[in-house]
This record gives structure tokens, C-alpha cells and sequence, in this order.
């Protein structure tokens, strides 16, 4: 059997990194932002780091779009693997060395859940350091990013010029589903 | 251009506010170089070119590493030359050369927490010296942190001091796993540096 790829690059380009518009509506959105808000955030503050709110989210029934969403978009058989919810203001980051190396290629699905844009504030996705798949900040739009063991992710950070600025993303991790 | 002024003629005083230093050994100088000196530095520096640079911890515009002008890289060397005797005695860590970059934080520019430590680098101490701007800049303040670390990793970090980016002002500090700071954001005006290590 002979592959159709011809290079190594070509082999890890090809994987999926995607963005998703309107996959939440704003209404929806502002729901599970109060459902997340009632959970309550813990606050995460080694800043070497990051800088940021967390929580693990408990919301089946989204869990379950999000990944028909993600199987329809990679061709993949997933099942949820893990979920936190994020909040970044005004001066918050997560960095790349605070990310997990992943040994096998799970999918990553970020929801954005944040009330509104904020200018810059990013997800970016980095094989080697090298940013490859940059993720913008568009409330309601839905990110899956085929990961691997060389694939880093930061949250850039959220600049002061914004004061008011609330960014809430859903980070859900999806993996294959066990043959049998 | 580098003349220390009385303020370094005392060894012992500055090794012991070094020593005291919170919340890791540093120094502050301020009006560094004389007065008439400056705008000779200034010149130099307006023919050094520099370009955006971003990663995940920062965003500001710098020189290259190593200097592309004579001029600054002669500045540089006369630098680590004047500086490199006092500080080692001071810090007793013997530092004998210098690297040094040209920076400008504009309006939304940073650089996060992180400790310069890296091993392998080689960087014993590292040095700002803010230059004055034709738009001072609101933000930009160097900020230390006070770290504890178990097994190599940090395991809490608070804010502990704010250093301002006065003009004319050098800051000296010490590189170790624990040694985290930032440049804040800056939210107006401009942040001129220069800024570097020194090393063995």
C-alpha cells in the first residue's frame, strides 16, 4: 500500500485545525456563561505560567452536540475524554509550557462563550514552537484542532486596553472510541 | 560614556543592599550616565534597526541580538567593560561580558513572568537601562515577584515590587530559577531600553 504523502510536513499538515462560526447562538451562549458563572471559577495565578479562571463544567447534553460536531468535521469516532471551562480578563494568559503534551491525537474542541470579540485575544496552536493555527476571538464559534504529541496551545494574553474584556472558552478533549 | 559615578565607589554598601534586595537580589541606579552624556547614547541608537518580535510570553520591538551597528556594539562592549569588575565584586558573581538589545515597548507591548533562567545560557545577572522617551510611558514597570520553588518547579508567586521605567535609570537583577519578572503592559507612550545579561 502506498500512502499519498510525500513528505512529513505533508503528513502533519494534514491533519484537521478548523474553525467552526455559529456553532452557538448568543442566547445559548449567555445561558451556559450564567451556568458556568453559578459553578463557580477557581482562580489560577502561578504566572509563570498563567493567569486565568478554570472550572470543570458539567453539561452533558452540550457535550454530546459538541462532539457529533467534532465526528462530523474529522470523519472520527469520539467520545469525551475531559472539559474545563476558561475565563480570561483584562491582563490573563496561558502560556505553551503550561500546555500537555499529548502522546496520542486526540481532538481539542474550543467553544467560544465569550459575551463579546476582544480584539487579540487568541488561541494559537504551535507545532515547534512555530504558531501554525491561530484561533480568533469570535463569541460562538467553535475551534477543533486534530492535537499530536509535537502540537503546543496558548492563550494569548488579554491586553488592559480592554478593561471590561471576559473571555469564556469550553475546552473539551475528545478521543477515539475503544474498537468493541 | 560609561563613567560610574560615586554612588559605585562603596563595594561593601552595594553588596549588602544587594544581598537585602526583596524580593531577589537587585540594584537600582539612578541618573546612570551623565547628563551630557545622553543624547551621544541617543544617537547611537537611532541607526540600530529593529523589528516586531512576538512569542506566547511577549510582544515589543527590539534590535536583533547581536548589534547591527558598530556604534551600538562598541557601546555594548564598553559597557560589560566598565560594569563587569564592580558588579562581580558585588554580587560575587563573576561576570566578565555583556550582550545588549535595543528595546521599544509600544502601546499594548509586554513581556510575562518568566525568570531568564535557562540552563545551558550561561546568564549570571541581567540589566535594564530605560532611556528617555519622547513619550514617557504609562505601564511598562519592571515587576518582581516573590517565588517559592519545590523540586525545580514554582509552586506560588506574588507580586512583590514595582521598579518605574524612569529615564536615565539602570536596574541590575539577579538571574536564578526564582528570579520571575515582567514587564507590565505598556498603555501609553513609549518604553526605550537597552537590555541584556551578563555573563562569565
Amino acid at each position: 500500500m502506498v500512502l499519498p504523502v510525500t513528505t512529513l510536513g505533508e503528513l502533519f499538515t494534514s491533519r484537521i485545525a478548523v474553525v467552526v462560526p455559529e456553532a452557538v447562538g448568543p442566547t445559548l451562549a449567555a445561558e451556559l456563561r450564567a451556568r458556568l458563572e453559578r459553578t463557580g471559577y477557581a482562580r489560577y495565578a502561578l504566572l509563570d505560567r498563567g493567569s486565568y479562571d478554570v472550572l470543570s463544567p458539567d453539561e452533558p447534553a452540550l457535550f454530546t452536540a459538541l462532539t457529533g460536531i467534532a465526528m462530523q468535521v474529522t470523519g472520527r469516532a469520539l467520545v469525551l475524554a475531559e472539559a474545563r471551562a476558561l475565563r480570561l480578563r483584562a491582563g490573563d494568559y496561558l502560556l505553551a509550557h503550561h500546555d500537555r503534551v499529548h502522546d496520542d491525537h486526540p481532538v481539542e474542541l474550543m467553544l467560544d462563550l465569550s459575551p463579546a470579540s476582544v480584539p487579540g485575544a487568541e488561541v494559537h496552536y504551535r507545532r515547534r514552537g512555530h504558531v501554525y493555527f491561530r484561533v480568533p476571538s469570535i463569541p460562538g464559534a467553535c475551534a477543533i484542532v486534530e492535537r499530536g504529541p509535537t502540537v503546543m496551545c496558548n492563550h494569548t494574553y488579554v491586553s488592559k486596553l480592554h478593561g471590561a474584556a471576559e473571555v469564556v472558552r469550553l475546552v473539551v478533549l475528545l478521543r477515539d472510541q475503544s474498537p468493541g | 560614556m560609561w563613567r560610574l559615578g560615586s554612588t559605585w565607589s562603596d563595594d561593601g554598601k552595594l553588596a549588602e543592599a544587594w544581598r537585602a534586595a526583596q524580593p531577589f537580589p537587585h540594584l537600582v541606579f539612578d541618573d546612570f550616565v551623565p547628563a551630557d552624556a545622553l543624547p551621544e547614547l541617543l544617537a547611537i541608537l537611532e541607526e540600530e534597526p529593529v523589528e516586531r518580535y512576538e512569542g506566547d510570553i511577549f510582544t515589543f520591538d527590539a534590535s536583533a541580538p547581536e548589534p547591527q551597528t558598530d556604534e551600538l556594539r562598541r557601546l555594548r562592549d564598553a559597557f560589560a567593560s566598565t560594569l563587569a569588575p564592580p558588579l562581580s565584586r558585588i554580587t560575587t558573581k563573576q561576570v566578565s561580558r555583556a550582550d545588549m538589545r535595543a528595546y521599544a515597548y509600544r502601546v499594548g507591548h509586554y513581556l510575562l513572568p518568566h525568570s531568564d533562567h535557562q540552563v545551558g545560557l550561561g546568564r549570571a545577572l541581567a540589566f535594564a537601562y530605560y532611556l528617555p522617551s519622547p513619550e514617557p510611558p504609562d505601564g511598562g514597570e519592571l515587576e518582581l515577584f516573590r517565588c517559592r520553588a519545590e523540586h525545580g518547579a514554582l509552586v506560588s508567586t506574588e507580586s512583590a515590587l514595582l521598579i518605574e521605567p524612569r529615564p536615565n535609570r539602570l536596574v541590575v537583577f539577579d538571574v536564578s530559577d526564582v528570579s520571575l519578572h515582567q514587564v507590565r503592559e505598556v498603555l501609553g507612550g513609549l518604553r526605550i531600553s537597552l537590555a541584556g545579561w551578563f555573563y562569565p
